[in-house]
């Protein structure tokens, strides 16, 4: 049996992704199972979800615990330790990056290939839905289902023209995807984080629900405070002696509401680096 | 004023109603007990709070206020901050009779017209073609085939001391009724329209547009009535802008044909106009 | 006084400050008793008259978080109909006692299906015999629920007509001595924003082990017998009156050799049976239940004991499955070394009139189980 585990963010569709793969699987007569880990995501929560793949139909109904794959649709949860978390010595991580395997700063023993998914998803789909961008790459280093039967699994999922950009979608990754190769950083102490869902209440910090990030130009700025009376998040703070906001980033979640309304368009959106 | 929520909280990425809470308790200030039933998480506010069923937000809010009566403490406010669904839907009839009563309580609805929390499905508060997850559109549905009911009308004719609209595109004019309804007694309520860019379909830094847009168009009217008679319309555009400014940036009225966004604008600069006249009387007939 | 009187006694008794209740025949005039109570001013006492029960239990529910003592009675589908909300006065750990005047599914007589239904909902289940013990229980109702070691709502149940609407003579315990007796509910914790421990605000869902409510929910339930315990003898103490330890009440147990075990007012019929039969030599007694949840296992492994025979009469069948009653004894002595021998009796269901004379039988009949002899395991009264 072959256990995977998704990591991504509401919104991203990282259960989709789940559900693609074993459908796939389905495809070409075998067993598998797609589990969502159950919660109240909202989009732009990090959340989890998982796949089996058996030659004979899949009983156990536990979350996965010690998964050979790990698929990551988000650049920012990425670069968290933590997505390598219980996987097994020698198994393969798929990092939505823009970055090469090699210049990844995860670290333990295991295998990793990178693909920009969030690009492909952009260029292809015109927006930052990465669950099929990430895809083609899975089918090309695992080598554990054909690019065909993942291509049939997207038309029952997306018909018609949402189902061919899906497709195109697939064939960039797996013609871009870089790697697998042996993991650089060699060992990295664990990352006790909870990383598989968004939750129901208070945060800590939502940096990595940005795609976005909104940039203000002080200069251009008439502490006019729209942006600060129509954050959802109060993110934007008020400096009262400049008369200027600025931003609390650990709960800025990059809707781009305070750009949008910004009468003088001293705030900016600008793509999140990874 | 100082901020009521602690954040980040975990709405959606832009949600109107994270939005709505968040200026609400703003204003409301921190003497009050939130209460709250099944929804989306919206915001955390640094208030008590009281959680029920779903069905029983109207009763929730009675009990704590006749508790704190017999408690000696009327100065704290008895606070529901409830969904569209557990307004108009599930916990209607708890609240119509709570309003009968003229409970001394405030509901606060932030209302985003479908339920979201479960996944965008429709409620009583859901407009005409909207397309949602269980009025979806297909050969035999156009989306919800029914208008939104008018729930402010519903509740002032219970003849409450008040009854008011909002939206969170119109910050001012919703802090000012919260404040207003904290100087009264007796049943209060303050829809709030939030728009919710999962449901609505639409990109997350226009939830502040669309629900101007919402107002200007006259599909939501910012109003109070007062004893089910008093009637105040708060906004008054000299002239409307097209529903098509609302309608557009959504993708949940994109199957719209022609005639059906006729329907919308004809619908909407009606009763228009009969909120104009009842605004120039300064007088509702119910 | 009739049951509802006493019922609505008891309220004035302990100083209810927020009763809610809708009207449904047999409870029906409670909600007057209430209502004119509330008009009349006795005390300082505030009545919300509602559309509907899960109105009435979410009301109680909410004016209890705030600390004060509330109250709310009903009967058979109304008791359904709340059920909902009971859950959450439940898990919330708030001390609401209610009055269920029993009446069954299958038409407006009673039996216990209606209290018998809500057993997952985690409250404390009594079952009352006549107008007195009515009284007395709601009163030690409130003692336990508000007690700090419990928080747990209860529920008081007595038979529909033949007890809420049937006279007997109650005696009214002293206003001042009840006072004495039971003081004022206070919230537990505070509830008002300037006593509120700051750091409940931003606590979130999820986290910890989700089973770890259940499991000290159960625990506090398990843990009235204790208190309940307790204050029968304060209660004894102070108005003069006990009903057996609070959980079990015997009737001529001494030297029996069999029992029958009843609740409600049938109970009492019963003991009109076994003095009958006392008079023909035969040992027969009575264990009368009065605390279903939680049920007097203790109790029950000690009688287990020293009896040949438990005869268990359940008015109320979850069907398909059997008597409730019957069931949980059996579960109690599983294990137990010494078992007597028990036999099922189905009777009062849809308030079936169960006589003096059908006592005599059950009576006969686990004697004879108990010598040995061939008795079918069910009977239908
Ligand atoms: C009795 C009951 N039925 C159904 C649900 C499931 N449920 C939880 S929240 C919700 C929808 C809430 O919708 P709304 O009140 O509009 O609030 P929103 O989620 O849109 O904020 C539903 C159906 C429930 N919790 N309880
Ligand atoms: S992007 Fe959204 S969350 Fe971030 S500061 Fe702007 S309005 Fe607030
Ligand atoms: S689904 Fe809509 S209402 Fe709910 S949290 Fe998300 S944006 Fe807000």
């Amino acid at each position: 049996m072959i256990e995977i585990r998704l990591h991504g963010r509401g919104g991203q569709g990282a259960v989709t992704a789940s559900r693609i793969i074993a459908t796939a699987a389905y495809e070409e007569g075998k067993y598998s199972q797609a589990i969502p880990m159950y919660g109240t995501e909202r989009r732009g929560a990090p959340l989890t979800a998982f796949v089996r793949i058996d030659d004979v139909r899949v009983r156990e109904r536990e979350l996965v615990h010690n998964p050979e794959i790990s698929i990551v649709l988000d650049p920012l949860i990425a670069k968290q330790q933590a997505v390598v978390n219980q996987l097994k010595p020698g198994g393969l991580v798929i990092l939505n990056t823009a970055y090469p395997p090699e210049a990844v700063k995860i670290g333990g023993d295991f295998n990793v290939a990178t693909v920009d998914a969030t690009t492909i998803a952009l260029e292809t789909l015109g927006r930052p839905i990465t669950n099929t961008a990430i895809l083609g790459a899975f089918a090309k280093v695992t080598g554990l289902l054909k690019v065909e039967s993942i291509e049939k699994a997207i038309k029952k999922f997306f018909p018609g023209r949402l189902g061919d950009m899906n497709i195109a979608a697939v064939k960039r990754s797996y013609d871009e995807v870089k790697g697998p190769i042996q993991a650089v950083v060699k060992e990295a102490p664990e990352q006790k984080v909870d990383i598989h869902v968004g939750g129901y209440g208070v945060l800590k910090d939502v940096s990595s629900w940005r795609v976005f990030t909104p940039e203000i130009d002080v200069d251009k700025c008439i502490g006019c405070k729209t942006c600060w009376i129509f954050c959802p998040e109060t993110a934007i703070q008020w400096d009262e002696e400049k008369n200027k906001p600025w931003i609390r980033f650990e709960a800025c979640k990059g809707c781009g509401l305070c750009a949008n309304e910004c009468p003088v368009n001293a705030i900016k959106m600008v793509r999140v680096e990874v | 004023m100082g901020e009521l929520t602690i954040t980040p909280g975990s709405a959606c990425q832009g949600c109107g109603a994270a939005l709505a809470a968040r200026l609400a308790f703003k204003a409301l200030g921190s003497n009050v007990i939130r209460h709250g039933i099944p929804c989306c998480p919206d915001s955390t506010t640094k208030t008590p709070r009281f959680s029920t069923v779903f069905e029983g937000g109207g009763a929730q809010l009675t009990g704590t206020s006749r508790g704190l009566k017999a408690i000696g403490r009327e100065d704290v406010m008895a606070v529901g901050f409830y969904g569209d669904g557990g307004t108009y839907d599930i916990g209607f009839q708890g609240l119509s009779a709570a309003a009968e009563r003229n409970e001394n309580i405030m509901v606060i609805t932030k209302d985003n017209e479908a339920y979201m929390n479960t996944g965008n499905q429709r409620s009583g508060a859901t407009p005409k073609y909207a397309r949602t997850s269980t009025n979806p559109v297909g050969p035999r549905s156009r989306g919800k085939p029914r208008p939104k009911k008018n729930i402010p009308f519903i509740f002032a004719a219970h003849y409450v001391p008040y009854v008011g609209t909002a939206s969170v595109g119109f910050p001012e004019d919703l802090i000012s009724k919260v404040n207003y309804m904290k100087t009264i007694k007796g049943f209060r309520m303050l829809i709030i329209q939030s728009p919710c860019p999962v449901g609505w379909r639409y990109d997350p830094a226009k939830t502040i547009e669309i629900a101007r847009a919402s107002v200007q168009s006259g599909i939501w009217p910012l109003y109070e009535i007062m004893d089910g008679k008093t009637f105040k319309l708060n906004y008054k555009p000299k002239e409307l802008k097209p529903v098509t400014e609302y309608l557009t940036p959504q993708a949940r009225f994109r199957h719209m044909t022609e005639e059906e966004v006729a329907d919308i604008q004809e619908t909407a600069t009606a009763s228009w106009e009969n909120l104009l006249k009842a605004d120039e009387m300064g007088r509702l007939i119910i | 006084m009739v049951g509802n009187k006493a019922a609505a006694t008891a309220v004035k008794l302990a100083k209810v400050q927020v009763a809610s209740a809708f009207p449904i025949t047999p409870q029906t005039t409670i909600t007057q008793y209430l209502s004119e109570m509330y008009a009349a001013g006795e005390w300082d006492f505030d009545f919300v008259n509602v559309e509907g029960e899960l109105t009435s239990q979410v009301v109680v529910q909410a004016a209890s978080r705030t600390g004060a003592r509330t109250f709310t009675c009903t009967s058979g589908p109304g008791l359904l109909y709340m059920h909902h909300p009971m859950q959450t006065t439940g898990s919330s750990r708030l001390p609401v006692v209610m009055a269920v005047v029993h009446r069954g599914y299958k038409g407006m007589q009673p039996d216990h299906s209606d209290l018998m239904s809500q057993q997952w909902t985690g409250w404390g289940h009594q079952y009352v015999e006549h107008a007195q013990e009515i009284l007395d229980s709601v009163l030690m109702a409130y003692k336990v629920a508000e007690d700090p070691r419990i928080r747990i709502p209860i529920a008081v149940g007595y038979d529909g007509y033949v007890l809420s609407y049937t006279a007997e003579p109650v005696e009214i315990p002293a206003q001042e001595e009840v006072d004495k007796w039971l003081p004022p509910n206070k919230a537990m914790p505070s509830v008002l924003p300037d006593e509120v421990d700051p750091s409940t605000f931003a606590r979130g869902w999820g986290g910890g082990d989700p089973q770890m409510p259940w499991k000290v929910h159960h625990e506090a339930i398990l843990k009235i017998e204790e208190v309940l315990k307790e204050t029968m003898d304060s209660f004894e103490k102070t108005f003069g009156r006990r009903y057996g330890n609070g959980m079990i009440e015997e009737y001529m147990m001494e030297d029996a050799e069999v029992a029958i075990l009843a609740m409600g007012t049938i109970a009492g019929t019963c003991k009109a049976a076994v003095d009958r039969m006392r008079k023909e030599g035969k040992k027969v007694g009575l264990i009368k239940l009065r605390s279903y949840i939680p049920f007097p296992v203790k109790d029950f492994r000690e009688w287990a004991k020293k009896l040949d025979g438990i005869a268990v009469v359940d008015r109320s069948i979850c069907p398909g499955k059997g008597g409730p009653v019957f069931a949980k004894l059996r579960d109690s002595l599983f294990d137990q070394e010494e078992k007597p021998k028990t036999l099922q009796f189905h009777a009062g269901l849809g308030g079936k009139e169960v006589r003096v004379h059908d006592f005599e039988m059950i009576g006969d009949k686990i004697l004879k189980a108990a010598k040995g002899g061939k008795v079918e395991q069910v009977t239908w009264v």
